[in-house]
């Protein structure tokens, strides 16, 4: 049986989609056949950061509504092996999502698939709540600003007591947190909340930290997933944070301002 | 270097800032997903007793909360009617307020609960107190202790 991944933040424009993305990606890449989901009817997205947008052609609606099969709603990704995408309704809204309807195609999703990760959309109502209650894992995205903090802990709240876990006394949701748009440079001057801060006022433990990075807005301009674009290094941290939520023993980096090297500073110098 | 610049300088970082405001709003706010918070209802009942023995226009109570790290100040600002609207105590043994007694009351900037300076100690069987003019806010501070 396969693992119900949700990707939820509460507050908008944190990162869940380019996260998404990323981590469905990154799952792939290491063996595991993942789908990615996009959960906010009606503000279709997920399709364009993975560049699969010219071939939607049935979506995640129409199955849940039997007016298409799951298998050609389903859409394999041409680059990788083992990811596949199922696209949302650009037409429909919210009230689409039955929670009977959802648990049809995620059970018939996870006899399937090793990872199912949900891209919830933002806010507490109807479709984050269906995007997050059969979850197994939630990974809590974040950015280091007080609105998006305050959020995140009211959805582990949501998540603590509104999931199918919750409401059915079985092991609880695990919750890690992804701290994405960090700026080292702002945070070595004062002006933005450390991952320390934010580590303890959530009290969840630390799957990864994205920095903010010019390559987020490449990929997405191509339709790539940026944990494509090896060489950044917003790419490699969410490499890195995939390896981590796989359970292996990563060390953080890009959390310290780049050192500048002996060469740039010698530069400097004579300058 | 401006001015702004020294006062940036000499201010702690926002950072600090923003850390100190999330923790102060947010264990108020788990708490309240815990147990339903008894402020309001504490307002109301404060209210409810005030009005027995004054009539008070609504519009003219101010009711302010500040939650803080360690405590919340429910701080209400009521402003009392001419004297003749002050109702008579219900217990007979405790006279009503005489010309002689109108003191100002609570007239500290902030009035939190615990400026107890200005209290009057002899008169405390007096219901309410008018300063000269006939009018006078008071200030009542309650803190709820986390
Ligand atoms: N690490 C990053 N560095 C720079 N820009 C980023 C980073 N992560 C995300 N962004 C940008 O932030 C914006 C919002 O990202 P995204 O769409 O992934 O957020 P979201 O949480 O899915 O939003 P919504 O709540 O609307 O679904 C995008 O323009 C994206 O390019
Ligand atoms: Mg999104």
């Amino acid at each position: 049986m396969g693992k119900i991944i949700v990707m939820t933040s509460g507050k908008g424009g944190v990162g869940k989609t380019t996260s998404s993305a990323a981590f469905a990606t990154g799952l792939a890449l290491r063996g595991f056949k993942t789908v990615v989901i996009d959960f906010d009817v009606g503000l279709r997205n997920l399709d364009l950061v993975m560049g699969c947008e010219r071939r939607v052609v049935f979506d995640f609606i129409n199955v849940i509504n039997g007016e298409a099969k799951l298998s050609q709603a389903l859409i394999k990704d041409k680059r990788i092996e083992n990811l596949y995408i199922l696209p949302t309704s650009q037409t429909r809204d919210k009230d689409a999502l039955t929670k009977e309807g959802v648990e049809k195609v995620l059970n018939e999703l996870t006899k399937e698939f090793d990872y199912v990760l949900c891209d919830s959309p933002a806010g507490i109502e109807r479709g984050a709540l269906m995007s997050l209650y059969f979850a197994d894992h939630a990974i809590i995205v974040t950015n280091p600003e007080v609105s998006s903090v305050r959020d995140s802990d009211r959805i582990l709240g949501v998540l603590n007591s509104r999931s199918r876990r919750a409401e059915q006394g079985l092991e609880p949701v695990t919750q890690q947190l992804l701290l994405t748009r960090y700026d080292p440079e702002r945070v070595e001057r004062g002006e933005m909340l450390k991952v320390d801060d934010v580590l303890e006022i959530l009290a969840i433990p630390l799957l990864g930290v994205i920095p903010e990075s010019q390559a987020v807005l490449r990929a997405s301009n191509v339709g790539m997933p940026v944990i494509l674009d090896e060489a950044s290094n917003a790419g490699q941290a969410y490499t890195d944070s995939v390896s981590r939520f796989l359970g292996e023993d990563v060390e953080h980096r890009f959390v310290t301002p780049q050192k500048k090297g002996l060469f740039s500073r010698l530069l400097r110098r004579t300058a | 270097m401006s001015i702004f610049n020294f006062f940036r300088a000499a201010a702690r970082p926002s950072a600090v800032q923003a850390k100190e405001r999330l923790q102060i709003v947010m264990a108020h706010e788990r708490a309240g997903r815990t147990g339903p918070d008894y402020l309001p209802m504490l307002q109301q009942e404060l209210l409810s007793v005030i009005a027995k023995y004054i009539d008070i226009d609504q519009n003219k109570v101010e009711v302010k909360l500040d939650r803080g790290g360690d405590c919340s100040t429910l701080e209400l600002n009521i402003e009392l009617p001419s004297r003749d609207a002050v109702k008579a105590p219900k217990d007979p043994g405790k006279p009503a307020a005489k010309p002689g007694d109108a003191k100002p009351v609570g007239g500290s900037a902030n009035g939190k609960a615990g400026d107890k300076d200005d209290e009057d100690e002899d008169d405390s069987s007096e219901p309410v107190k008018l300063a000269a003019g006939g009018n006078a806010l008071t200030n009542g501070g309650i803190k709820k202790r986390r």
